[in-house]
C-alpha cells in the first residue's frame, strides 16, 4: 500500500517538471539548482487511488548541507519504508554525481524507482546510456523519460508499483565513488566529439574576460527589451484599450449619474475638467484597474518574459560566479544574486528564494538588502510611468541610490554582525534551450500569479483609501505625520496618505501621488522612500516568516532609520 | 612532485586530488558533489586575483569560492 511518493534527486535534475507531469500542479522550475524551496505536494492516480506526490528540493546526499536539503531529507523520515515510494530522478547527461545519492537512497533501504531525465538531451550531447545494464546492477527499476516533452512518464507511473527496496551494505562516500566508477565503465559510453558551439559559449560565460563582456551585454540587452515589450504593451495594447473603449463606456456610465456623491466618489473619483482621468480620478473603476491594467501589467509581463528567459538557459549560475567578488564584500557569496534578481520581480520570491542561503547572517542580509534597495516592478513600473517624463535622470537617480544604499548597508552589516559567511560552492548547469511552450506556461503561471495577489488588494485598497479620504479620516494621520514629511523630506502633507498606502501595495502608492501635482524632486523623494521605507504587506509576512521576530524588528529598525536618513539627506541636497 | 593548491595552477591545467583540508564538513560537501582525494579535474578559469576558481570534475562543472579552492591540494600529471 502506497501512501507517498516523494520526488528526490540532485539540484537541477528537473524534479520539478517530472513532478508538474505526474500531478498536473504547476510549479516554477528553472535551470538553476535551489528553484524549489518550498515543499509541493500534489496527487497521481495509482490504482484508481489518489496518492500524494511530494516534490522535495534538491540535494546531493542524505547528509544535508543547507536548509533546503535537511528539509528534504527530514520529510523522507516521516513515514515508514514500506508506505513510501522514493522515485530518484536522474540528470542523465551527468549519471555519474547523480549515483551518489541513488546508491545511499539504495542502502538505505527505501523502496526506489529510477527516472534518468533529460534522456534526449544526453543524446545530443554525445552521452550514451544502457538502462537495461543499469537496472540489472543496480536491482531497482530505471525507467528513462523526458519530462519536458512528457516522453516516458506514463512508463514511470506503472513502474512505480514495482519499487522494491533491496539493500545492500552501507559505505562511505569513498567507497561509493568507486562502486560508482565500476558502474560507470559498464552503462555509460561517451562519444567523442568536438566542441559545439553551446559547449564554447558555456566556457566563455564563466572566464574573466569575456564573462565580463557577456554579463555586461546581456544585463544590457535584458533591461532594454524589458522596457521595449513593457512599453510596446502600453502604448499599442493597453492605452488604446483604456483610452479608446473603457473611457467612452465609463464617461456615458458616469452621465448618467444623477447626483455625484458618496459612490460616485468611490467608484469614479473626481472629475478633472469633466473628464474621467486615469492617473488622477481614484476611483476604484477608474484609477485602480488603470494603475494594475495599464501601467503595471505591461511590465509584469516583459519582466517575467525575460527573467524567464535567463532562468532556464541557465545564464544566472554564471552571473553568479562573476559576482562572488563583489558580493563578498556584502558579507553574502555569489549566489545570493539569484534572491535579489528574483526581488526585482517582487520581493516575496526574493525572501523566499534566500534560503538557499547557508548561514543566517547571510539570510538576514540577504533579506534586509532585497527589502530595501530591490524595488519590485510594480513600483518599478509606476517610477517609470511617473517620473520618466521628467527625464531619464530622476529614474537612473532613483536606482543609483539604492544601488549604492545596498553597497554601502551590505558593507556596514557584513561588518557588524556577528556569525560566518560560508564558502562558495556551486554546480554550474550547461545551458539548455527548453521549448517555448515551457516559457509560456511559466510565463502564464506568474503572472496569474501576480494577478490572484494584486487585484484584490489594490481594489478594496483603493475602496478603503476612498472611504477614509471621503470622510477625511487621513486628517488626523495626516496632521501628526505632516510636519516630520515637510520638515524633514520637503513634502506635501497630501504625501502623508500616499506613503502610508505604501504599506499596502507600492504601486497603489505611487498612483495616490499622481493627482498631487508634486515636482519631479519632490516625486524622487517620494519614489525613493517607497522603495526603502516599509516592505508591503505580502514582503512583511514572509519577511517574518524567514527572519522570526526577533529578525524582523532588527530590519526594520534598519528600513525605518535609513528612510528618514535617505529622506532628509536627498531634501536638504536636491530640494534646497 | 610539488603540492599545489587548485587556487594556485593556471586555468586549462589538468591536476589531480590529493588532500581536502579544512575539516571533515567542506570534505563531505565537496565529496557529495564529486570531488574526492584521487579525483582527476580540470580548471576552466579564475575570476580576479580573489575570485571563484571553476573546475571541471566528471561532468560537471562547478564553481567554488577562492578560499575553498585553496583548501584542495593538487598534484600536477
Amino acid at each position: 500500500m502506497i501512501k507517498k511518493i516523494y520526488l528526490i534527486g540532485n539540484p537541477n535534475v528537473g524534479k520539478s517538471v517530472v513532478f508538474s507531469r505526474l500531478t498536473g500542479v504547476t510549479v516554477i522550475s528553472s535551470n538553476y539548482p535551489g528553484t524549489t524551496v518550498e515543499i509541493a505536494k500534489g496527487y497521481l492516480c495509482l490504482n484508481n487511488e489518489k496518492v500524494e506526490v511530494v516534490d522535495l528540493p534538491g540535494t546531493y546526499s542524505l547528509d544535508p548541507t543547507s536548509r533546503a536539503e535537511e528539509a528534504a531529507v527530514s520529510l523522507l523520515k516521516e513515514f515508514s519504508k514500506e508506505e513510501i515510494v522514493v522515485v530518484n530522478i536522474i540528470d542523465s547527461t551527468n549519471l555519474e554525481r547523480n549515483l551518489l545519492l541513488t546508491l545511499q537512497l539504495i542502502e538505505e533501504g527505501f523502496p526506489v524507482v529510477i527516472c534518468m531525465n533529460m534522456c534526449d538531451d544526453a543524446g545530443h550531447r554525445g552521452v550514451h546510456i544502457n538502462i537495461v545494464k543499469l537496472e540489472e546492477l543496480l536491482k531497482v527499476p530505471v525507467i528513462s523519460t523526458c519530462a519536458l516533452t512528457g516522453k516516458g512518464i506514463k512508463l514511470l507511473i506503472e513502474r512505480i508499483k514495482e519499487a522494491v527496496s533491496s539493500p545492500r551494505g552501507k559505505f562511505t562516500h569513498q567507497e561509493r565513488w568507486l562502486e560508482i566508477g565500476r558502474i560507470i565503465e559498464q552503462v555509460q559510453w561517451l562519444e567523442h566529439r568536438h566542441h559545439t558551439f553551446r559547449e564554447i559559449m558555456e566556457d566563455a560565460s564563466v572566464r574573466p574576460v569575456t564573462g565580463l563582456l557577456m554579463a555586461g551585454g546581456i544585463i544590457y540587452a535584458a533591461f532594454k527589451i524589458t522596457r521595449f515589450i513593457g512599453e510596446g504593451i502600453i502604448s499599442h495594447i493597453t492605452d488604446p484599450f483604456f483610452i479608446n473603449i473603457y473611457q467612452p463606456i465609463l464617461e456615458k456610465f458616469s452621465s448618467f449619474w444623477p447626483e455625484k456623491g458618496f459612490w460616485f466618489h468611490l467608484l469614479i473619483g473626481d472629475l478633472i475638467n469633466g473628464k474621467i482621468d486615469f492617473k488622477q480620478s481614484l476611483g476604484v473603476l477608474t484609477t485602480a484597474p488603470y494603475i494594475e491594467f495599464g501601467m503595471v501589467l505591461p511590465y509584469v509581463v516583459s519582466f517575467y518574459f525575460i527573467l524567464s528567459l535567463l532562468e532556464d538557459v541557465g545564464y544566472l549560475p554564471r552571473l553568479a560566479v562573476l559576482l562572488d567578488n563583489l558580493l563578498h564584500r556584502l558579507g553574502l557569496h555569489g549566489y545570493a544574486v539569484i534572491p535579489v534578481l528574483l526581488g526585482f520581480g517582487c520581493n516575496v520570491p526574493g525572501i523566499l528564494s534566500t534560503r538557499v542561503l547557508e548561514s543566517k547572517r547571510e539570510r538576514f542580509i540577504a533579506c534586509t538588502i532585497i527589502s530595501i534597495g530591490v524595488p519590485c516592478v510594480p513600483l518599478q513600473a509606476m517610477i517609470f510611468g511617473l517620473l520618466g517624463k521628467f527625464g531619464g535622470f530622476y529614474v537612473s537617480g532613483v536606482y543609483l541610490v539604492l544601488f549604492s544604499l545596498m553597497i554601502i548597508l551590505g558593507i556596514i552589516l557584513s561588518r557588524f554582525l556577528s556569525g560566518y559567511s560560508p564558502e562558495f560552492l556551486l554546480e554550474i548547469p550547461p545551458y539548455r534551450f527548453p521549448p517555448l511552450f515551457m516559457l509560456w506556461k511559466k510565463l502564464y503561471f506568474r503572472i496569474k500569479g501576480f494577478l490572484i495577489e494584486a487585484m484584490p488588494v489594490v481594489l478594496l485598497g483603493v475602496c478603503f483609501i476612498n472611504i477614509l479620504l471621503y470622510f477625511k479620516l487621513f486628517d488626523f494621520v495626516t496632521a501628526i505625520f505632516a510636519p516630520i514629511l515637510h520638515g524633514l523630506f520637503g513634502l506635501p502633507k497630501e504625501a502623508v496618505v500616499a506613503l502610508t498606502v505604501g504599506f499596502l501595495r507600492k504601486d497603489v502608492a505611487m498612483g495616490m501621488l499622481m493627482p498631487l501635482g508634486l515636482t519631479a524632486n519632490q516625486l524622487f523623494i517620494c519614489a525613493t522612500l517607497l522603495a526603502i521605507s516599509f516592505p508591503c504587506v505580502a514582503s512583511f509576512v514572509v519577511l517574518a516568516k524567514e527572519l522570526g521576530l526577533k529578525g524582523l524588528i532588527k530590519s526594520i529598525l534598519i528600513m525605518v532609520g535609513i528612510s528618514i536618513i535617505v529622506g532628509a539627506v536627498l531634501h536638504f541636497v536636491i530640494l534646497r | 612532485m610539488k603540492k599545489i593548491s587548485l587556487a594556485q595552477i593556471k586555468p586549462d591545467e589538468k591536476v589531480k586530488i590529493l588532500e581536502i583540508l579544512g575539516g571533515s564538513n567542506l570534505e563531505s560537501k565537496l565529496l557529495s558533489m564529486g570531488v574526492y582525494k584521487g579525483k582527476l579535474v580540470a580548471k576552466l578559469s579564475h575570476i580576479g586575483l580573489k575570485g571563484p576558481v571553476v573546475i571541471k570534475a566528471g561532468r560537471s562543472i562547478l564553481a567554488l569560492g577562492h578560499s575553498v579552492a585553496e583548501k584542495i591540494i593538487v598534484e600536477r600529471e
